[in-house]
């Protein structure tokens, strides 16, 4: 995993991510672009890698459908040049039920698309629901999402899971998961994914050999 | 089909009652399409997955901004021909006006529906379904930039679109007199351009821009002046055989596509072609299996369709014009009743009988509504010569 990454890494000192995604992304419901997951991910990163050139670039759009994020790879992610791209999507895909096979299939694409530009993926899973029973097709989506990248060997963030389980912990109230004024796990969340996600990453590229203490 | 166009060159000026130099396709086409977008604008519900969508790469939203050419070139072209560009162009800046308070208006209803939405069920997807989170997260840079047309969530992108086209037609309509050949040449230009070299209107907040990026779709809406010229000046349409061939091939191949689910015809050096028109073709930029598409309809539609045909005349088709006719209002009231439909739908699970009955209720106000309108017109019409007749008598 992450291996364009480590090569980089290892021959630039560089390493530069890209964040795609709808809104979560974006950071909407945060009370500032600085507490979005991407934000925190590249202080996260700054911290544990000392020395190393960090760059997390936040390209979330608000209410984007996959297929528009797969459109954007091409124009806009591709020419950032980054070793990482971390993609959060198929939310919107799912609301709208564009058809699961569609979805699929532009996963599919997309995770084709970097890997012939030498880029590595990260797909992002989608968000936990206080009342799944809205979308009675959401897990079917979960699962297309699920299946689509271990077909294509992409590794997916567990974030339907942490949010799952902080539902059940007393941990956040329900506000800070799940948010009035947005879907998203509103700020304390986003912290919490930008740094399982420097977790996750540091410990992939430096061999589980961590410098530096993690903060929780 | 040559009389066609001849009757509409002499037909009466864009008056709202029907009339015989009112050329019914466009009211019922536009009817049927504003009903097209009110199910479409309800996702995941079961009637708008059999939508014309599903078996073509164009979809409702090219053949409006077709139509849009296409009547403007009727109303205010023949306007500019008669009475000059300056009241010509006048009498569209009105029409602009009275679009952008349409399109603010519906702004402030779409924001309320969903904010007393967001607060009765606790389900902010609703927010992120129409993208509308930038007005409650920042209020006044929302509205703002919702006057200038810079933020539009999503259901409100296409007013926009057509606010600046309309603003283009008189240079559009004035080029597509001197030459239609000319404007034609010149917007498909401006539509490759904007697409190669990534030329679009902002749409804050973020580096994005226009959803329908009006540098692509003017290429329909100036195709659209372009019919519309020609049948002012009363062009027939030529009885081009190979023509008729290519589009219903064109159809027919899109249905092919656009049903399987893999590469329909076997051809292995096809097989990523196919998938890439599978998962969706670029509507910001207008991508050209669209054009093609579309193209192919309108040409089959000219050809075969006359305009004094028995099926636009009947009970449906009457219905559908007087929905056609007041475009504005209809199309308004349809995003209302669609994202409110939205919501219900996903309150109750999407329980088949609710779907159903959203589809068939949201139709019916609808088609209530063109046909009210279409009789208070009369009913005002009346109104206001009955003075006139009464100053005559005395």
């Amino acid at each position: 995993m992450l291996s364009a990454s480590k090569r980089v890494l290892a021959e630039t000192n560089r390493l530069t991510i890209v964040a795609l995604g709808s809104s979560s992304t974006a950071g909407t419901g945060a009370s500032d672009p600085d507490r979005s997951y991407p934000a925190v991910l590249e202080a996260e990163l700054r911290r544990r890698l000392p020395g190393r050139e960090i760059k997390v670039t936040n390209l979330g759009v608000g209410g984007q459908s996959a297929y528009e994020m797969y459109l954007r790879l091409e124009s806009e992610i591709i020419p950032e040049k980054p070793s990482l791209v971390i993609w959060q999507t198929a939310v919107n895909d799912a609301i709208r039920d564009i058809g699961e096979e569609k979805l699929a299939k532009i996963l599919r694409k997309g995770a084709h698309k970097l890997q012939e530009a030498g880029i590595d993926l990260v797909l992002m899973d989608m968000p936990w629901l206080q009342r799944e029973g809205r979308y009675p097709k959401y897990d079917d989506y979960r699962a297309v999402l699920a299946k689509t990248a271990s077909d294509s060997g992409v590794p997916v963030f567990p974030r339907y899971a942490m949010m799952k389980s902080w539902s059940g912990s007393k941990q956040f109230s329900e506000e800070e998961i799940v948010g009035m004024d947005g879907l998203q796990v509103v700020e304390a969340g986003y912290r919490c994914f930008g740094i399982r996600l420097a977790d996750g990453i540091v410990s992939e590229l430096t061999g589980g050999r961590e410098p530096g203490k993690p903060t929780n | 089909m040559s009389g066609f166009w001849r009757l509409m060159l002499f037909g009466k000026g864009p008056r709202e009652a029907a009339s015989p130099g009112r050329d019914l396709r466009i009211d019922v086409i536009r009817g049927l399409i504003l009903l097209v977008i009110f199910v479409n604008h309800m996702p995941g519900n079961i009637v708008s997955s059999a939508m014309p969508h599903n078996y073509g790469f164009s979809d409702a939203a090219d053949v409006f901004v077709l139509l849009a050419g296409i009547s403007a070139a009727f109303a205010y072209g023949r306007l500019i021909d008669q009475r000059g560009l300056l009241v010509g162009s006048l009498k569209v800046g009105a029409r602009i006006w009275t679009l952008y308070i349409a399109h603010l208006a519906l702004f402030v209803l779409v924001c309320g529906i969903v904010a007393t939405a967001v607060v009765r069920t606790q389900n902010a997807l609703y927010v992120e379904a129409i993208n509308i989170q930038p007005f409650f997260s920042d209020t006044p840079a929302a509205i703002v930039n919702a006057l200038g047309l810079v933020y539009q969530p999503y259901y409100l992108d296409i007013l926009p679109l057509y606010i600046v086209l309309l603003a283009a037609f008189p240079l559009i309509y004035v080029t597509a007199r001197t030459s239609p050949l000319a404007a034609l040449a010149i917007s498909v230009a401006i539509w490759q351009g904007a697409t190669l070299g990534g030329l679009n209107l902002p749409n804050h907040p973020g580096d994005g821009g226009w959803f329908f990026n009006p540098f692509a779709w003017q290429m329909l809406f100036t195709f659209g002046v372009v019919i519309g010229r020609l049948g002012l000046v009363g062009a027939g349409v030529p009885k081009l055989r190979v023509l008729d061939i290519a589009a219903v091939m064109v159809l027919l191949f899109a249905a092919a596509v656009k049903l399987s689910s893999g590469n329909p015809f076997g051809v292995a050096l096809l097989n990523d072609w196919i998938d890439s028109l599978q998962i969706g073709t670029d509507k910001t930029n207008l991508a050209w299996p669209r054009v093609v598409h579309l193209a192919a309809m309108a040409w089959l539609v000219l050809r075969f369709l006359r305009s004094d045909a028995g099926i636009l005349s009947g009970l449906a088709g009457r219905r559908l014009a007087a929905l056609g006719r007041h475009s504005l209002e209809v199309f308004c009231a349809g995003i209302v009743l669609a994202i409110t439909g939205q919501i219900i739908l996903a309150e109750t699970s999407f329980v088949l009988w609710v779907q159903l009955l959203m589809n068939l209720s949201g139709i019916t106000i609808l088609l209530g509504l063109g046909t009210f309108l279409s009789w208070y017109k009369t009913l005002t019409a009346r109104a206001a010569s009955a003075p006139r007749d009464q100053a005559a008598t005395a």
